[in-house]
């Protein structure tokens, strides 16, 4: 029988990694959930966040912690500008996006993550490189927990808590959710339909990029060009789980997520839980496809 | 994805069809333009004149995933190349040659790799051939040195089971997977026979190679393995086998995988709180940048080598030993290394690549011909010390002459420590984590 | 059946096969180890075709198809050491089956999960493969067969020939009819006799069968495969990426594509590497923002005579 402290350590570092994973999903989630587009390239914003966090580590000796506002405020304006150059022509003037628009921009995305990714490897080099960030550990009886991973974890959920209540208790963040829920809507609320999708967007970008640093807490040696292709199927998986749109969703995706995988490596190996975790998505758009939460 | 049929103009037309067009011409011209007028290969090495060429191809990885080891093993191919040329070159029924090395970059992908070689082979007129890095490469290439019955180099690729395909005309320098952890476990037999041993390494072809043949030996040993289990290769968190693997009693841990799965495990060793009294982990420990990310914890972690530059093969040794020497000195190599562009400094991968030329080289003089034929048939009963170490092939073409050593970081330094006749110090034990 | 007479395209075909077949055969191995990966592309090409440019179902997780195929010729080589073709064989018999297991799961799931549900497969698939020591350690086997370019060479090249023509029959028959019922209305196309379920089920079927032979072949020509590489996405994004640029659901497309992706790649590969990916890339962009049925609908929609010629 397996040990109850490999058990409980194995449900706590799984919800740390667990939150850390749902910020990366996070932005991913607003986008899809507002203005219905899967970004296909959102593995390769993550990437970028991660290296500027290596690079403002690097020069600037700042801690990932602190990059995180940094990468948001540069997401914000890759987000405007992604939706501008993606995402206007189709979205605009149309009711509801239709199924032309959608495999458009899934088209359109992945060719930009082609694109991002060798340029990437081109500029950055394929090295994979990491920021060293340690302030130590708490010790909970035989538990001992790196800090590190419990300020992301901390960080994380207040992001998502952030967003959330942006999108309740905001003038703007409403007119977001009714564009999210109809289009049309939004007008009747007074906004213009454009400024809000690109705001989404946005948004959506700023947590990503953020998400990207707070990551590299848990990958010590591995930032590189390809990251994007893990985490990229990760969000996927994260935000299906949770349901598009619904901002603790990204919370509740993750969250199993992390858990499945550090916990499931308790009893079998590691390749299993990876592949149980994946494959929960499986059933889960069986049986419930709006995602797990009601 | 259907449109909606828009009428194009032939105008319209015939503009985006130019635009593309001229877009696909301008990025391929001016990528041309820039790699052969902008960014030129550095010549790090002028040949004396007046000779013929050898030449040897290879591909090498200087993108992708092996970039990193590609790019060392490159400069030590160029480095050696570069000692031969400048201390009398090759020299065959009287005449004198450089080694002229012709190479392309395989991008770490085997798709490359019989493209390339073809190339190499039939276009490029290559005599000799290297392997790429790695044993899947190295796989790939091998059919084609068989086929055109070209002499084939093999530094990079070290799986066992290169050797059970039957060729002919490949053969290997550096020590096969399997006996990578040798000395560790040989160290660990005659110091502290009854200690419990861990085995925890990544799930890629060579970790599970080199883990899989240590946990063997170290049975055959009479040592005692509780633990024994592997991890994919882009785990976040491996503290739920290291926790396992002190549950399960164990003193020592050995395995790893490549450069970031070092790192990560040391790191997660002290947050899972285990200080096993011994650690030896692959390919990492040899980095100088693991003692930079780990600081202290870093101190007193062994892993096995290839090679180092403080490995004291010399002609000295070699004569001790009476073996022919030829080559370049440990030191003589590093400095001509250090010509070389982007090379950092010289790590095993170095070495073996670099080895590779300089075992070339001395079977061409020694067979006194350029055929493939003749010069397989001395690599074959070659037996040479170069800085690199021993060369000795056994009838499959398996290296069985040279050793691997055991590096120690004691102090901030990398020190070889085993075997006895090449270390500069010895095991320090336990392992303290600072 | 209901089939007008095989038009210009067909024979155009045609005569493309057979300049490759008398290239191979004229003009030595260096030409033909070049030309069998760019007719491999235009086998994964066709396949990806039949379910993502024929049904519109978009499959990012293709490359499964193509390792199921690599490691079924692997093992039957390395351990059986069965003849090559048997492998090949087998790798199409497999990948047929695995499709219709998979697909009568997930084809169920509309379009964006599709796609999200293939990529899950691939990272399943991946880490179950590092999990059975049978199939080489860390996923990796490698074999010694005598080096024999023509015989890989004909065999993919056979392939490709079958799927230009089922994929033919196909656009003109009246089953491409009921395809393209599916990919513009797939609730209203049972309303016209179409029985959709079905027809998805064929064309990832025949998606998983072809990509499988062409896995096969692939691990023929490297003598071996690896586990990362055979699961990369890089490979499913290209086979994507073929058939956006050649023309989705047309059967010169998959072929075109196949050229324009694999061709410029060889002359760079020699110079920098990655420039191949990156303008694949923005290609991708371009032709999804501006151009979505790709260069065959760029000609078609010119001119007249084009339009009737090029399908």
């Amino acid at each position: 029988m397996v040990a109850a402290e490999l058990i409980l350590r194995d449900l706590a570092f799984g919800l740390m990694l667990g939150c850390v994973f749902s910020v990366v999903a996070h932005g991913l989630n607003i986008i899809w959930g507002v203005v219905k587009v899967v970004n296909i390239a959102h593995g390769e914003f993550i990437m970028l966040g991660a290296y500027g966090a290596y690079f403002l580590n690097l020069f600037a000796g700042i801690t990932p912690l602190e990059t995180a506002p940094i990468d948001a405020a540069i997401g914000l304006l890759v987000g405007y500008a992604f939706y501008y150059a993606f995402l206007h022509r189709e979205l605009h003037n149309k009711e509801t996006i239709t199924l032309q628009s959608e495999m458009v921009t899934l088209a359109a995305t992945f060719g930009l993550s082609l694109f991002i990714s060798n340029l990437a490897i081109i500029v950055f080099t394929g090295n994979p490189v990491g920021v060293i960030y340690n302030p130590g550990t708490l010790q909970f009886g035989y538990l001992i927990v790196p800090l590190a991973a419990l300020y992301v974890a901390i960080l994380s959920i207040l992001i998502i808590a952030g967003t959330w209540l942006f999108l309740e208790r905001t003038f703007i963040g409403s007119a977001i959710r009714a564009y999210a829920q109809d289009v049309t809507a939004t007008e009747l609320v007074g906004a213009n339909p454009a400024k809000v999708a690109s705001l989404a967007t946005a948004l959506g970008f700023a947590v990503t990029m953020a998400g990207g640093a707070l990551l590299t807490v848990w990958i010590p040696v591995g930032i590189n060009p390809l990251m994007g292709a893990l985490y990229a199927p990760i969000s996927f998986v994260i935000v299906v789980l949770g349901g598009p749109g619904r901002m603790w969703g990204s919370m509740v995706g993750g969250l199993t997520l992390g858990v499945v995988i550090d916990l499931v490596q308790a009893f079998t190996t590691p390749q299993i839980a990876y592949a149980a975790a994946f494959l929960i998505l499986i059933p889960v758009l069986v049986f419930r496809p709006e995602g797990i939460l009601k | 994805m259907q449109a909606k049929p828009r009428r194009l103009t032939k105008r319209t037309t015939a503009i985006i069809a130019v635009a593309i067009v001229a877009i696909v011409i301008a990025s391929g011209g001016g990528t041309y333009y820039y790699v052969n007028y902008v960014a030129q290969r550095p010549i790090t090495c002028t040949l004396p004149s007046g000779r013929d060429a050898i030449k040897v191809g290879f591909t090498i990885s200087l993108t992708g995933t092996f970039n990193v080891e590609g790019a060392k093993s490159l400069a030590g191919i160029q480095a050696a190349a570069c000692w031969i040329n400048n201390n009398g070159g090759v020299t065959v029924n009287g005449k004198t040659y450089n080694i002229v090395l012709n190479y392309y970059d395989d991008q770490s992908s085997s798709a490359q790799i019989s493209t390339l070689y073809t190339k190499i082979i039939t276009q490029d007129n290559a005599q000799f051939l290297l392997a790429p890095y790695s044993s899947g490469l190295t796989g790939a290439a091998a059919p084609l040195a068989e086929q055109y019955n070209l002499v084939m180099l093999s530094h990079g690729g070290s799986s066992d089971s290169i050797w059970t395909k039957g060729y002919k005309n490949v053969f290997g320098i550096l020590s096969p997977a399997s006996t990578y952890f040798n000395n560790a476990v040989d160290w660990l037999k005659a110091n502290h026979p009854d200690d419990k041993l861990a085995f925890l390494h990544a799930d890629d072809s060579f970790s599970t190679a080199a883990s899989g043949a240590a946990s063997k030996y170290a049975v055959q040993q009479g040592l005692s393995v509780v633990y024994n289990a592997s991890y994919p290769v882009t785990s976040q968190d491996l503290s739920t086998q290291l926790t396992a693997a002190q549950g399960a009693g164990a003193d020592d841990l050995l395995g790893g995988g490549h450069y970031a799965d070092g790192v990560k495990i040391v790191q997660q060793l002290s947050s899972v709180g285990w200080k096993p009294k011994f650690i030896s982990l692959l390919v990492a420990v040899t980095e100088p940048q693991f003692r930079q990310q780990l600081g202290g914890s870093a101190n007193l972690v062994t892993g096995p080598s290839q090679w180092e530059t403080t490995v004291t093969y010399s002609p000295a040794t070699a004569q001790t030993s009476s073996i022919p020497w030829y080559g370049p000195t440990e030191s003589q190599f590093v400095d001509y290394y250090s010509k070389q562009a982007n090379a950092g400094s010289p790590t095993y991968h170095s070495g073996e690549a670099g080895a590779a030329i300089i075992v070339l080289a001395d079977a061409i003089q020694k067979a006194n011909s350029l055929d493939s034929t003749a010069v397989r048939q001395t690599i074959s009963s070659l037996h040479i010390m170069t800085f690199f170490g021993q060369f000795q092939v056994d009838s499959t073409g398996k290296q069985s002459g040279h050793s691997m050593v055991l590096v120690q970081w004691q102090n901030g330094g990398l020190v070889v420590v085993a075997p006895a006749i090449v270390a500069s110090g010895t095991v320090k034990y336990p392992y303290t984590g600072s | 059946m209901n089939l007008r007479k095989p038009g210009l395209t067909l024979y155009g075909l045609f005569i493309v096969m057979a300049l490759l077949a008398a290239a191979a055969l004229l003009l030595g191995v260096a030409v033909s180890s070049i030309l069998v990966f760019l007719l491999i592309y235009a086998a994964l090409a066709y396949s990806i075709n039949f379910i993502t440019g024929m049904i519109g179902y978009v499959d990012f997780g293709h490359v499964l198809f193509m390792a199921i195929g690599s490691y079924a010729l692997a093992t039957l080589v390395s351990y059986f050491g069965a003849n090559p073709l048997i492998g090949v064989g087998a790798g199409a018999m497999l990948g047929l089956v695995f499709a219709l297991g998979i697909g009568l799961v997930i084809l169920r799931f509309r379009g964006v999960y599709f796609a999200i549900a293939t990529v899950v497969l691939v990272l399943a698939a991946y880490n179950i493969v590092l999990q059975l020591p049978q199939l080489g350690e860390g996923g990796e086997i490698i074999f010694n067969l005598t080096f024999q370019p023509l015989a890989p060479y004909f065999t993919i090249w056979t392939i490709v020939l079958i799927e230009i023509a089922l994929t033919y029959y196909v656009n003109r028959s009246r089953i491409g009819f009921g395809i393209r019922a599916i990919k513009s209305e797939e609730d209203a196309a049972s309303s016209v006799g179409v029985n959709p379920q079905r027809l998805k089920l064929i064309g990832y079927m025949l998606g998983g069968l072809f990509a499988g032979a062409a896995g096969g072949v692939y691990a023929w020509s490297t003598s071996g495969v690896t586990a990362g590489p055979a699961f990369d996405f890089t490979v499913s994004l290209l086979m994507l990426a073929m058939i956006i640029i050649g023309g989705v659901g047309t059967s010169i497309g998959p072929l075109l594509g196949a050229v324009v992706v694999y061709i410029p790649s060889y002359f760079l590969l020699t110079s920098v590497a990655q420039a191949q990916p990156l303008l694949i890339g923005l290609l991708v962009i371009i032709m999804a923002l501006f151009l979505p049925d790709g260069i065959v609908g760029l000609l078609r929609r010119s001119n007249k005579r084009l339009r009737l010629a090029l399908e």
